[in-house]
């Protein structure tokens, strides 16, 4: 099983209080821990404008959780969870450990062809390389 | 004598139209294909054939002149190999007013990053950071704050 990354956002009605965004993050983080996978991070983005109305509602508390796992069933009960709170009005989860490996493997491929070609001391703008060349 | 020499060396270029009629067809199949740089390569080569060269590109836009900006692609050069969806601001550059995503042609960028783009973008307009329609003026990254949190 491999390791899987995945980013979590959920929105929360604008009027909920502190203790129950942390009653449902607690909650979160107690799947998780069932069901042997990590929380890397957690961040509040706090109350933003939606870009259209949901749930009647035209701001929200944005939670964006990043989650590891090797389990991707777990997945499916966090988003359970959070289908089941009253105050969560919407959810996403993207899987994100594809996409990470094929930029590393993209980056990487590009230092080292960089690496191979020799490099100029100076980095000359076009228009002035276009005379250089003309020049000669 | 020099007004002359300027007039055959503009010839070719109404031979270039006269060539753009009977072209529009034939061509109208293979303008997809001439978007990238053969397009603007082959306009420039154009007074080098008597309208040759110069047909196929004039004939892709038969109604506005093809005026395309040749800008690379933004991706490309900052080396953005992931595109975050989680960057409205960024996002928001390649959505149009109403809130539709922007042909390639008008942004000038590369096949591949507008694929991501494309996904980038339907992912944000899931989770409300961009609209499906409407002004997405004004669309900030989310910032993560310094709450308190336990």
């Amino acid at each position: 099983m491999e390791e899987r990354l995945y980013d979590l956002i959920f929105i929360a009605r604008p009027a909920t209080p502190e203790e129950e965004i942390k009653k449902v993050i607690h909650t979160l983080e107690t799947a998780v821990a069932e069901k042997g996978g990590k929380i890397e991070k957690t961040e509040h983005w706090g109350t933003r404008k939606l870009a259209y109305k949901v749930a009647k509602h035209r701001e929200g508390i944005y939670i964006y959780q990043q989650v590891r796992t090797n389990h991707g069933e777990l997945v499916h009960e966090l988003e359970r969870r959070l289908g089941v709170q009253d105050s969560v009005i919407k959810y996403q989860t993207v899987r994100l450990d594809e996409e990470l490996k094929r930029q590393k493997k993209l980056s990487q491929k590009r230092e080292a062809r960089a690496a191979r070609r020799p490099r100029r001391i100076t980095q000359p703008v076009p228009g002035a390389e276009q005379q250089a060349s003309a020049s000669k | 004598m020099s007004e002359e020499q300027k007039q055959a060396q503009s010839a070719p270029a109404p031979a270039r139209e006269g060539g753009d009629a009977p072209r529009r067809e034939g061509g109208h199949s293979a303008g997809p294909r001439r978007e990238g740089g053969p397009g603007g390569g082959r306009r420039e080569g154009g007074p080098g054939g008597p309208g040759g060269p110069g047909g196929p590109g004039g004939a892709r836009r038969g109604k506005r002149q093809y005026f395309r900006k040749k800008k690379v692609c933004k991706f490309c050069v900052e080396k953005m190999d992931f595109i975050d969806y989680k960057r409205a601001d960024i996002l928001a550059q390649f959505v149009q007013e109403r809130g539709k995503i922007l042909p390639r042609r008008m942004t000038g960028v590369c096949a591949r990053h507008q694929r991501w783009l494309g996904v980038a973008i339907k992912r944000a307009r899931n989770i409300a950071l961009l609209p499906f329609a409407g002004s997405a003026a004004g669309v900030q990254a989310p910032r993560a704050i310094e709450a308190p949190k336990g």
